[in-house]
């Protein structure tokens, strides 16, 4: 069964390399490379939780949005100033940090229940965290943080530029490398047997004795890490600010859930077909109709699930069975 | 100072408890969670900015053509799109309804733009010894009271309504009696959507400069909390679950005015999410359900 295994992970390694080669070599192309390739990331770690059991987080931004802010609060604290680049690193742990013990309360409470509880108690995950930032006045309140001098400060002119330029999104490949390891992972585990039986009938599992809560609860908690990295990255490091209004804009849930939804919820390529497609779409769509992509957007959203809630590789999948295809389309 | 807060909080409450019936009928009947409740919300309340402005017609009037655009889009909605859902996973209603909230709201941009809106309609103020009010709020207490009462009414006297429990009871049994059970799923898809953006033009008249293409977010939160607080699946639970929700939130937030350096709206709103947090953690059948 392990035979081949990797086999897929090999079609994610080639998408990336042809996708960082095209946006190092031609002018002007690493931008919207760089903006796809965050479509790819943010649909990976999201799939991780939603693909694999069927459950909804609409309060998915609030994990990248907290992942943001971590990063920025690390880069602004007088403590830490003699690391250098070495700063990154803690960086990078406060924000999954933060991420994750929201996931563990909000996970201990919601999971406990069935899908539409947890959806109701996510969708105001995001709002109330929120309201909280600003109505208590804490880390600069509505004004948020900016972190583009303490960057210039610790990594001097010349490389903070190219870490707003290049090395931020450098970083987004590798969290979504690792989103596509994590999630090949899970499909050839025991979690993610156990979550997709739960995903086809929770009770039938519950009685099998899959652990249905407990894994419920692990793939959440790695999917909001995964987010809370994209963030810290992604937004704090590559725009040098965050703010409460940006990083907790729903509209990045809704982006999630088409990429995932488009590209095949539960599959280790769908996300990656998703983000190449919705990141072109969008781009596109930002230059013909600006201001009108999430207009567009959500009856797409309908659309696909009413006429094929599989998936682009939901549905090649399911054609390319007993086929030699077979081994890489997963 | 503060038994002026609870006559507030219960007039508000009332309201609320209005805006949260549509959402816990769909539930009750359907069993589907709107997720874009809030933008139906928001719908309402701008029927209500428009007759108002355009026409200078009484909210009171603007409710009832709200009431109709609303069941119009109900059904509209439920032949579209939730018809061919009610087979599908949890998962499918959830991302729809969401996606049709994001889509009204982005509709709703694209006519009236992303600024706040606000109009005031005047008509006196009453004196109660501890508090004024305006008039407005008690025309949307003494609305709310009559149209619960008139769904109830409907629901527990009238052949249709004793029809849809049958349906709500047992789908099938009702199926075998001769009932149409799709044809009522579309109604209380219809009426529930009818409710919800009929009570957006009461909430107008609590916020005098707070309509927006994108402000039914927070009330999508609220409704959940009060809808959680009924048991869900109760129009009635949710009507009382209201009242509950309307005098905490009034009461915290003169509570939380008093907390120096905060900002007592924000985290009057941030509160919703922590009450909604407990409640599923300590009574997620509701304040007056049963195990």
């Amino acid at each position: 069964m392990n035979q081949g295994k990797y086999y897929p992970f090999a079609v994610v390694i080639a998408i990336f390399g042809l996708l960082f080669v095209v946006g190092r070599g031609f002018q002007g192309m690493w931008e919207p490379i760089a903006l796809i390739m965050f479509y790819v990331a943010v649909g990976e770690a999201f799939n991780i939780f939603m693909g694999f059991t069927g459950y909804v987080n609409f309060g998915y931004v609030v994990f990248m949005g907290l992942g943001a802010y971590g990063m920025g609060l690390v880069l602004s604290s007088a403590m830490l100033k003699g690391l250098g680049i070495w700063i990154l690193i803690p960086g990078f742990a406060f924000a999954g940090l933060m991420a994750g013990l929201l996931a563990i309360g909000v996970g201990a409470i919601a999971l406990r229940l069935r899908g539409a509880y947890f959806a109701i108690a996510t969708i105001g995950v995001n709002e109330g965290v929120k309201y909280f930032i600003e109505g208590a006045k804490i880390w600069g309140g509505s004004e948020g943080i900016i972190v583009s001098k303490q960057m210039k400060m610790l990594f001097g002119h010349h490389l903070s530029s190219q870490i707003t330029t290049f090395w931020a999104d450098f970083m987004v490949f590798g969290i979504a490398l690792l989103a596509a390891f994590l999630t090949l992972e899970f499909l050839h585990s025991r979690i993610g047997y156990g979550l997709i039986a739960l995903r086809e009938d929770e009770d039938a599992a519950q009685v099998m004795g899959v652990h249905t809560t407990k894994y419920k609860n692990i793939s959440f908690i790695v999917s909001s890490i995964l987010a809370a990295l994209i963030g810290a990255t992604a937004w704090c490091l590559k725009t040098t600010y965050v703010f409460p209004d940006d990083v907790f804009a729903l509209s990045y849930t809704v982006d999630a859930i088409v990429i995932v939804m488009l590209g095949g919820a539960g599959t280790l390529l769908g996300p990656i077909v998703g983000g190449l497609i919705y990141g072109i779409l969008k781009y596109w769509l930002g230059v013909l109709l600006p201001g009108f992509q999430l207009l567009i957007l959500a009856p797409l959203i309908i659309v696909i699930i009413i006429v094929f809630p599989e998936g682009i590789v939901g549905v090649i999948k399911k054609r390319a069975k007993g086929k030699r295809l077979e081994k890489f389309v997963v | 100072m503060f038994s002026g807060d609870l006559i507030n909080g219960i007039i508000l409450g009332a309201v609320y408890g209005l805006m949260t019936m549509g959402l816990s009928l769909i539930f009750g009947v359907l069993k589907v969670v709107n997720v874009g409740h809030g933008a139906f919300i928001m719908v309402g309340a701008f029927v209500a900015y428009w007759m108002f402005t355009l026409f200078g017609l009484s909210p009171l009037i603007s409710a009832i053509l709200a009431l109709a655009v609303g069941i119009v889009l109900g059904f509209i909605f439920y032949y579209l799109v939730m018809k061919r859902l009610l087979d599908a996973p949890e998962l499918s209603t959830l991302l729809a309804t969401f996606a049709i909230g994001i889509f009204l709201s982005e509709v709703a941009k694209a006519i009236w733009g992303p600024d706040f809106r606000g109009y005031s309609w005047n008509v006196g103020k009453i004196d109660l010894g501890i508090t004024t009010l305006p008039m407005a709020k008690i025309y949307a207490l003494i609305s709310s009271i009559v149209i619960a009462i008139a769904l109830y009414l409907w629901f527990k006297k009238t052949r249709a309504g004793t029809a849809l429990r049958g349906v709500v009871e047992d789908k099938e049994g009702a199926r075998v009696c001769g009932i149409n059970v799709e044809g009522y799923y579309a109604l209380s898809f219809a009426i529930g959507i009818g409710l919800t953006v009929m009570s957006g033009v009461f909430i107008t008249l609590f916020i005098p400069v707070g309509i927006n293409p994108y402000m039914g977010e927070i009330y999508t939160i609220k409704a959940f909390v009060i809808a959680v607080l009924g048991g869900l699946a109760s129009p009635w639970g949710a009507f009382f679950g209201g009242f509950v929700f309307g005098l905490v939130e009034n009461g915290s937030y003169a509570i939380l005015g008093l907390i120096p350096g905060v900002e007592p709206f924000s985290l009057t709103q941030c509160l919703a999410f922590v009450i909604l947090l407990l409640l599923l953690l300590l009574k997620p059948e509701g304040l007056l359900g049963k195990k």
